[in-house]
């Protein structure tokens, strides 16, 4: 269950977005950070975890080449037409087969990881706290937090860092 | 190139906030320029549409095809497109995998025309149906159905490679548009534009878990279309090689063709990408070392495909068949002569200009010789299937060829068809890349002197 209320520092430097961020883990807070772009540094920052999407296309890929092999094999087996006396299973032609479902499941699966890992689609609502401002020049540390006591300090510890504007939404 | 270098080629005037200005600029009120192109583009569709409802409703016989070339001007389109499609690929999947930056802001508008040129090529098989009613005939169904496909059928194959094509290039080609469709959406006022945005950017806000895991996924996709590239034409080649005609049966074809692809596609993108830039002034995002770069791919391409055409004689000779033989004795000094030296000039001799450095910067000239490019690469199409289908083994069976208007007017009509889709596109969504600008650009900081590393 996601917070009610959100601290949002909005950033215009990765510099001082990310020392925010590294004060926000120590404190072992849920935080969301956006960024206009993808950066490393930010990655580095927050999850040392390498992605799933590999895994989905791996799957995706050998289930792909199975499935046109056996496309190919099974349908030649189950009307046997000798075609310029080749054989019914005729594999090197199948290749071609096999190998093109690998690239297409495999790219299926990967577009399916995408929409699975990073929570898409999303059309209705926006997560607590995106600024449109995060997808054109600036960027934001969003930090959940329901208790009072809390919001004060986590605000100082925003604009401390560098954050030109620090906001408290609300669900 | 370090963010340093980056930064200095452009002044250092780029922000993040200028990239989102200058893409998103484009996607403004269309002017009369845009819709008299577009008028025109609707125009050629509705010349070629007509020809083609009228050669299916009259007959086979409006198409020029007749023994001996039955493949005629429909396949040669087909491999043209197909062909064209290729360097959008390369552009997108394979420099994005030699990390080449220079592909950043054009890769967007390669990608597209992969998408569109494929959809122009796949309605060419079906066009040269005389019943294209049935090309679902075309793909695997059931035996139940009494079709029993022939999976040794190099026919089919293509049919695999561009249907895979297609649908992974256009995953791609969507999967990269998603953040940058955000940037649309977070700033459009119209009704119409936010409710588009919202649904095709699938409501991304670009959150560090997001990009992490779309970062990784972006790698997987290129590197997936990297190997399925080098295949389709390879696979559209084997709709030749894998025949026993003279000049067709040839191990030399996929390498040749792929290379070939690559060419025409790149000089595609030149041929786009200038009157894009000087409309929408992207010259600050878009410059004149992009253009050397694309230069220099031309360079190796046409090299390539020149060292094939060479071979290729060389090859007919050596094989000492007399049917390979007079098969190339016939492309230059035959019937189609001038189709075979046409392409000579386009392909071999007139990119050795690029050599001298200012013609790789002027921008005018390159237009014009991305056309002739594009011109040379339909020849090549040609003088493959009309001259090796007019003298196969038997004399008596050998023959010419008449081109009607219904080919000549579906011809048209497939880059009315393109352009349609390409003007759409550049109207509705960011045809740069936003976000993988960004990427490259040194990103702000507040202690300037990080930027180096």
């Amino acid at each position: 269950m996601r917070a009610n209320k959100a601290i949002v520092g909005v950033f215009s430097y990765i510099d001082d977005l990310l020392t925010a961020v590294h004060s926000v883990k120590q404190d072992n807070y849920s935080y969301r950070v956006y960024s206009p772009t993808l950066s490393h540094e930010i990655e580095d920052a927050t999850s040392s975890e390498k992605s799933l999407a590999r895994r989905f296309t791996l799957i995706g890929g050998i289930l792909g080449c199975a499935a046109g092999w056996t496309l190919a094999i099974w349908m030649s087996l189950d009307w046997p037409m000798r075609v310029s006396a080749k054989d019914i299973v005729s594999l090197p032609g199948f290749f071609v087969v096999g190998y093109e479902w690998t690239i297409l499941w495999g790219a299926l699966a990967t577009l399916l990881s995408i929409l699975f890992l990073c929570r898409l689609p999303r059309f209705f609502s926006k997560p607590l706290g995106y600024d449109p401002r995060f997808s054109d020049d600036k960027f934001g540390l969003v930090i959940d937090c329901d208790q009072h006591s809390k919001i004060n300090s986590l605000k100082e510890l925003l604009s401390e860092a560098g954050a030109e504007e620090v906001i408290v939404v609300e669900h | 190139m370090t963010a340093k270098e980056f930064d200095h080629k452009n002044n250092g005037s780029l922000t993040y906030k200028r990239v989102s200005d200058l893409v998103l600029a484009m996607l403004e009120t269309p002017t009369g320029g845009w819709y008299a192109l577009f008028a025109i583009c609707l125009i050629l569709l509705g010349f070629g549409a007509a020809a083609w409802f009228n050669q299916m409703w009259q007959g086979f016989g409006y198409a020029g095809k007749s023994h001996p070339i039955g493949w005629g001007s429909y396949i040669t389109n087909f491999v043209f497109w197909v062909g064209i499609a290729h360097s959008g690929t390369l552009i997108s999947a394979v420099l994005y995998l030699f990390r080449a930056k220079f592909r950043m802001p054009i890769y967007r508008l390669a990608e597209a025309m992969t998408v569109f040129a494929v959809m122009t090529a796949g309605l060419f098989p079906v066009i040269h149906l005389g019943r294209p009613w049935m090309s679902l005939w075309l793909f695997p169904v059931p035996n139940e159905r009494a079709l029993w496909p022939n999976f040794r059928s190099p026919l089919l194959w293509d049919v695999f490679a561009v249907s895979t094509y297609f649908t992974v290039s256009a995953t791609f080609f969507f999967v990269g548009l998603v953040p940058d469709i955000a940037v649309a959406r977070d700033r459009a006022k119209s009704w119409f534009r936010k409710t588009l945005y919202t649904i095709t950017s699938l409501g991304w806000t670009g959150g560090h878990t997001a990009w992490k895991n779309y970062g990784a996924a972006y790698l997987l996709f290129a590197a997936l279309a990297t190997p399925l590239v080098v295949s389709v034409h390879s696979v559209v080649s084997w709709d030749f090689a894998m025949s026993i005609v003279p000049g067709w049966h040839a191990t030399i074809f996929p390498p040749y063709f792929v290379a070939g692809a690559i060419f025409s596609g790149v000089a595609m993108v030149i041929t786009l990408i200038i009157p894009l830039r000087s409309v929408f002034k992207l010259e600050e995002l878009i410059t004149h070392d992009h253009f050397e770069s694309m230069c220099k791919l031309i360079m190796l391409t046409s090299g390539i495909v020149s060292y094939a055409y060479i071979t290729e004689f060389y090859v007919a000779w050596y094989s000492n068949n007399p049917f390979e033989r007079y098969q190339f004795w016939f492309r230059p000094f035959g019937e189609f002569k001038s189709a075979f030296w046409g392409m000579f000039f386009c392909n071999c001799v007139a990119p050795l200009t690029l050599w001298w450095r200012p013609l790789r910067r002027h921008i005018g000239y390159l237009f014009v010789l991305s056309i002739i490019i594009n011109i040379g690469m339909w020849l090549e199409r040609f003088n493959i299937i009309f001259t090796s289908l007019a003298r196969e083994y038997i004399p008596a069976a050998w023959g010419g060829y008449n081109f009607s208007w219904t080919e000549i007017a579906i011809t048209a009509g497939a880059f009315g068809w393109f352009g349609m889709w390409m003007m759409l596109f550049i109207k509705f969504f960011p045809a740069v890349a936003i976000a993988e600008i960004k990427e490259i650009m040194p990103p702000p900081r507040r202690n300037e002197d990080e930027n180096a590393h």
